[in-house]
């Protein structure tokens, strides 16, 4: 394949813009466009791609006939996923797909089957693999630098954003709750760490009268135990129900045999900045997470290189998620895998 | 486009290893040549790094005529002579900090790079932090107002037990120069290796100069050294701004879980800035190494800061930090030096 390709970014919210911005500084990339087919968006979308120098699409099926475009990198809503992601493959295009894969595991196998039949390339945005924290402490452990993982504790959790309280994260049917939507990230890096397959879950979520936030049906806050094969077992919090202006949080620890490591993103933040009335504190990357996992994803398409998340990594933190997410839904009870049944009908 | 050709003087300082890193990962720099004036130390490295090792600094320039910078990461007290004689052969210079520590140097090695139109850079890596970015931006757009006063930190574990040299008066300073009257210790300790880091942050983003400097110094937290290992430092820009530095080596080496650290508090009339530059660590305790250590993740400043001082020569234009930049931040220690030595504020510009 020529070292220059172009790619077509579908959906506009914050997820597409953030990776069309990163599209447009990947060095491969010569030819970028945008697709936004709600026509309540139109004119943010336009702004979008008129600052990126992108064409804009309001029509899914033309841009998939654009030659020009080699890469369709699908930011939408989760249930919306298979459709797209499947017609994308049909049109011969390579695609990266928004996590979760999808919120039933007959469907998440379905794209993966359908990139495979189609020979295009495939991965999925589990950009905390991206984060220069994060890949440092993967490759702490790898090093053997605590020895053999034993016990980790991952934490993620904000305020739930009141732009969203009617949009489709709150709906349990179309994100598939805290449990599914944001800690899916914190299971695909621990099966990462452990270097292994999960064998329970077992999580609890507060019943719909005792929730935070009553005006959403999806679960919005959980607690998990992952209990791996080889006997490694892994703690994760997972919210959106802290008080409106907490910041978004994120905290790591990782025992092994020989030590101890922790990531804490309040800790290891350079910069706090004060104003009346408001304190925050600033994460600096060095360099932007997202455009690390974009640039990786086009490596992979120009380069061949090899994946740092593939098609079954995905599936599998699906596997934990719904899981996790069956089991706070039946009180706690534990749940063995493989799941044998889909969670979210 | 032509890679450029660049050379290692002197594997003395503690930074030298990572800058010969740097100079082997950059796609555009070709690392031809190390002199080191410890034969042993230059045999090493070039085993390393395969790179020719020279013993004469003569032959390094006589045999590598397209050289287009080297980097000197001596003993503080040979960066005028190694600049000197850089600049002579016309190359471009980039040169670890303090850039020297007379004012007379300094002023001589400006004029001398003018002349020979050779751009001379000062390894004050922290303006390629992107926090400190971040935070300079922050500053430059009023985001917090009128700046008021700034206080400011760089920690740090005593380097002695890698390199002896910064705590011996002639290497370090150049000279056994008493501390104070009274006292035992002669200059060249902690503040002519830590206050130029946040002299200069100070001055970039003040964008103003020092024109009073106090500075009092403790005993020592060491026992065992000729140079002072702590000092505290007040600061008076010209734009009214106050400001203070910590330069101590007040952080126990081998005990502490990271080197140190460079801080700011930035306060303005409409907000504060907290720069806290290292802490982008994952902790990491483990019974192997018997102690809790922070593992750094974040920027790779000298990469940046390298490969910017390349780009510059590529597109002739000054370094970000340059030779004057070392002049003016070198000067603020000198008159904390100055400060210590009288009791009394100095005024600057020193005479």
């Amino acid at each position: 394949m020529s070292e220059k390709v172009g790619v077509g970014v579908v959906g506009s919210g914050f997820m597409g813009t953030t990776h069309a911005n990163a599209w447009r500084r990947v060095p491969y990339v010569n030819y970028l466009a945008l697709c936004e087919t709600l026509p309540q968006r139109l004119e943010k979308a336009k702004e979008i791609a008129f600052k990126l120098n992108a064409k804009l699409y309001t029509d899914y099926d033309k841009m998939l006939e654009d030659s020009n475009i080699h890469i369709v990198d699908i930011c939408l809503p989760t249930p919306l996923h298979k459709t797209f992601a499947i017609k994308a493959m049909e049109a011969g295009k390579h695609v990266l797909l928004e996590k979760p894969i999808a919120l039933r595991l007959k469907d998440a196998r379905e794209i993966i089957d359908a990139a495979k039949k189609h020979g295009v390339k495939f991965m999925v945005a589990h950009v905390l693999r991206f984060f220069p924290e994060y890949a440092r402490a993967k490759y702490l452990v790898e090093v053997g630098a605590i020895g053999e993982p034993r016990i980790a504790r991952a934490y993620r959790y904000s305020s739930f954003p009141a732009w969203s309280v009617k949009g489709w994260y709150g709906e349990h049917r179309l994100s598939g709750g805290v449990l599914v939507d944001l800690a899916i990230h914190d299971y695909d890096f621990l099966r990462w760490v452990f270097m292994d397959e999960v064998d329970r879950v077992c999580a609890l979520a507060p019943p719909p009268e005792k929730k935070v936030i009553k005006e959403i049906t999806a679960v919005d806050h959980g607690i998990v135990l992952i209990k791996f094969r080889k006997g490694g077992i892994a703690y994760v919090m997972a919210s959106w129900s802290y008080p409106q202006g907490y910041p978004f949080s994120t905290y790591l620890e990782i025992v092994g045999t020989k030590g101890i490591l922790h990531v804490d993103n309040k800790s290891t933040a350079p910069l706090g900045v004060a104003k009346p009335n408001s304190y925050e504190r600033q994460q600096v990357y060095p360099e932007d997470p997202y455009y690390l996992e974009i640039l990786h994803f086009a490596e992979h398409v120009v380069k061949g290189v090899p994946l740092r998340v593939t098609a079954e990594d995905a599936y599998k933190a699906l596997e934990i998620a719904l899981a996790a997410l069956k089991s706070a839904l039946e009180g706690g009870a534990p749940v063995n895998l493989p799941l044998k049944e889909e969670v979210i009908p | 486009m032509r890679k450029l050709k660049a050379a290692l003087l002197s594997f003395a300082h503690v930074h030298a290893s990572s800058y010969a890193r740097v100079l082997k990962e950059l796609e555009n720099v070709d690392f031809v040549a190390i002199w080191d004036d410890n034969e042993a130390r230059g045999k090493k490295a070039e085993e390393q790094y395969k790179v020719r090792y020279y013993r004469s600094l003569e032959d390094l320039f006589k045999l590598n005529r397209d050289l287009d910078f080297v980097i000197i990461a001596s003993e503080n007290a040979k960066h005028y002579e190694l600049v000197k004689y850089s600049l002579e052969n016309d190359v471009h210079v980039l040169v670890e900090k303090p850039f020297t520590t007379r004012l007379d140097h300094a002023d001589e090695l400006i004029r001398l790079s003018r002349n020979k139109g050779r751009y001379v850079g000062v390894c004050f890596v922290m303006r390629y932090h992107s926090a400190v970015l971040q935070a300079k931006g922050m500053v430059d757009k009023g985001e917090i107002g009128e700046l008021v006063s700034i206080t400011t930190t760089n920690h740090g574990t005593c380097p002695y037990k890698a390199a002896h040299w910064f705590v011996e008066p002639e290497l370090s300073y150049g000279a056994r120069i008493p501390l104070k009257p009274g006292d035992g210790r002669f200059r060249g300790g902690s503040v002519t290796d830590h206050t130029v880091h946040c002299a200069d942050l100070l001055r970039w983003i003040t964008g103003s100069e020092a024109y009073e400097v106090f500075a009092e110094v403790g005993e020592n937290i060491r026992g065992d050294l000729e140079v002072e290992d702590n000092a505290l430092i007040l600061i008076k820009f010209r734009n009214g701004v106050q400001a203070s530095i910590d330069c101590s080596w007040s952080r126990p080496e081998g005990v502490y879980p990271t080197w140190g650290d460079v801080n700011l508090y930035i306060l303005g009339t409409g907000g504060v800035i907290e720069l806290e530059s290292f802490n982008q660590q994952i902790s990491l305790a483990s019974w192997t190494r018997g102690k809790l250590e922070y593992i750094y993740w974040g920027p790779d400043v000298d990469f940046i800061m390298i490969g910017d001082f390349a780009e510059a020569i590529t597109s002739d234009r000054e370094p970000r930090a340059t030779a004057f930049d070392g002049r003016q931040a070198s000067e603020i220690m000198l008159a904390a030096y100055e400060s210590i030595s009288t009791g009394k504020p100095v005024r600057l510009p020193l005479t």
